[in-house]
């Protein structure tokens, strides 16, 4: 146990993922002995995050405004969608520069030992978005994993009444893995390699 | 591919272990309670990532100490591989082979392929299906890395399909039933796919080696499989099952069983229920045999997978005998060091006099290995 105010940080650091106790209390005492300036400054960017971010009313990416700004981008076609499980995946595969429309977040994959089934992701919000802004294609790139395959699966299947062309990336992506340890060209060949459910 | 060394930390009754065997034969002597076969324990370990003992991973640990880690180098003359694991008390078990961690985990038991004849063999032959069908999972996933992985990714669709029966029951959602049928069908019918295969190119072997540690007895071993969502006919060597076929059969046995999982909230069909079985003849091994045939049985299937996985990798797997000869009369403990002068191998026994004369020996008291 430390005193009060250093064991408070060290516990919040410890809840972060892919942070360890022995971690947490190095990156405390890191924080305790840097300039008050600097402290004032982590503490604001995380309190700024929270404050002036939020989610885009249209895909359900992070944004400051009310849509992000792939949304906003005129030059990016509408009627094609990706849909991801976490904001983050965007930037991976924006990153690849293959893919000209809009995204979908979904916000996790099925997974009833975690709790998570259709009702808890934004499935219904996609459905009214195909409507809204005539999709013909969508893309799922749910991460390869059993839930996420599953989910994909589950997604072909909602939309086929709908006529919309479903197709998921191609294989090649590591097995079990998140998108985020695909690199770029793998990913991009699997978004120009994507198949049809 | 032989283990050039082996470091145990916190594990079972080590508290610090290095062991370096001969790569030939290794005969490990110690009383009972002496900790010999924790150190085949941890061979294992290395190559299947769980005990054969079938101990959960905790209790592996040290009493009173928070993490177990083993760790052992593997050669194959210039190469090395090695393979390490950390078991914490809390938290998850970290793999790493060469210091880094593998992509998959399946690739592990190809690396270091080990065979174990251990004193509770006859059980496989005696009890349930589910010793039988660890026994096929294993064996394949050693052979083929593929075969691990779809073995982990049957298991999850059917965790996650029970966790929906077990929130829902009667309630759950039709649609993703639906889903996670379709991928317990395609995963299950790779499972099963796998498993008559391997039982196909063990049929001769397992022929083979009944004739050499059954005595006197003629009788031909072949193996059988039964299922309760798909006949599988007669398994003859070099049996190519047709995947379609069993996957849309097994789609078909989850829809048809649907309200009856949902009232039992549970998995009727698939390859976790199946039972793989063995003949003598025409009697079933199982019920119809006696405890002598039982043994010579046992010990074919263990000798059978060492030549299979021997053929396979195209060099002998590490051989695991623990406390065997114990249980054996001349002529089975005959068949079993037929295969000794191969590989490396390593045998524990409570007896010096036990064990046929070979090998290094080392003495095993109280943690410490001479
Ligand atoms: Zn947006």
């Amino acid at each position: 146990m430390f005193e009060p105010p250093v064991q408070r940080l060290v516990d919040e650091l410890a809840r972060l993922p892919g942070v360890g106790r022995k971690s947490a209390q190095r990156l405390a005492f890191h924080i305790l002995h840097i300039e008050e300036a600097d402290a004032e400054r982590l503490g604001n960017a995380i309190i700024d995050l929270r404050k002036e971010v939020r989610l885009c009313s249209r895909c359900f990416n992070i944004t400051a405004d009310e849509e992000c700004s792939i949304c906003r981008d005129l030059r990016r076609d509408p009627t094609s969608v990706c849909v991801v499980e976490r904001a983050q995946d965007i930037s991976v595969l924006e990153r690849t520069q293959e893919f000209r429309g809009r995204y979908h977040v979904l916000g996790g994959a099925i997974s009833p030992i975690a709790g998570v089934g259709p009702d808890q992701l934004r499935m219904r919000e996609l459905v009214a978005r195909l409507e809204a802004e005539s999709v013909s294609e969508v893309i799922v790139a749910t991460n390869p994993t059993v839930e996420g395959d599953t989910t994909a699966l589950y997604i072909a299947r909602l939309l086929k009444p709908l006529g919309v062309k479903v197709s998921r990336l191609a294989s090649g992506l590591p097995v079990g893995g998140d998108l985020d340890y695909a690199d770029e060209i793998t990913l991009g060949r699997a978004l120009s390699g994507r198949k049809e459910l | 591919m032989h283990l050039a060394w082996l470091e145990l930390s916190q594990f079972r009754s080590y508290e610090n272990l290095r062991f370096e065997p001969d790569p030939g034969i290794n005969v490990l002597v110690g009383r009972n309670g002496a900790g010999k076969t924790n150190i085949l324990e941890a061979v294992g370990y290395l190559s299947m990532l769980k005990s054969f003992r079938r101990t959960p991973d905790a209790a592996l640990i040290r009493s009173g100490e928070e993490r177990a880690i083993i760790r052992g180098g593997f050669g194959d003359g210039d190469s090395e591989v090695d393979i390490a694991v950390e078991i914490p008390a809390a938290g998850r078990r970290q793999v790493m082979v060469n210091g880094k961690r593998p992509s998959r985990l399946s690739d592990v038991a190809i690396t270091a392929p080990v065979v174990a004849f251990l004193p509770d063999d006859l059980d496989l032959v005696k009890r349930g299906p589910a010793l039988r069908r660890e026994y096929l999972d294993d064996l394949g996933a050693q052979l083929v890395p593929t075969v691990g992985a779809d073995q982990r990714e049957f298991e999850k669709s059917l965790r996650q399909r029970n966790s929906l029966l077990r929130q829902d029951g009667r309630n759950a959602d039709p649609m993703s039933l639906d889903v996670w049928d379709v991928r317990i069908a395609e995963s299950g019918a790779r499972v099963l796919v796998n498993r008559l295969r391997l039982l196909g190119r063990l049929c001769n072997r397992l022929t083979d080696a009944y004739g050499t540690v059954g005595g006197e007895s003629r009788d031909l071993l072949r193996p059988i499989y039964t299922s309760s969502w798909v006949t599988v006919g007669e398994i003859t060597e070099g049996l190519e099952p047709d995947f379609e076929i069993l996957a849309s059969a097994l789609l078909k046995a989850l829809e048809e069983r649907r309200t009856r999982d949902m009232e039992t909230r549970s998995t009727s069909a698939g390859p976790h229920r199946d039972d793989p079985g063995f003949l003598l003849d025409d009697r079933d091994v199982r019920v119809r045999a006696s405890q002598g045939e039982q043994r010579s049985v046992a010990l074919s299937l263990r000798i059978a997978a060492y030549q299979l996985l021997d053929d396979r990798h195209g060099r002998p797997p590490i051989l695991l005998l623990d406390d065997v000869f114990s249980e054996l009369d001349p002529g089975r403990a005959e068949g079993v060091t037929g295969l000794l002068p191969h590989g490396q191998v390593l045998v524990t026994s409570a007896r010096d006099d036990e064990v046929p004369e070979m090998g290094r020996r080392w003495r095993v008291r109280e943690g410490i290995l001479k």
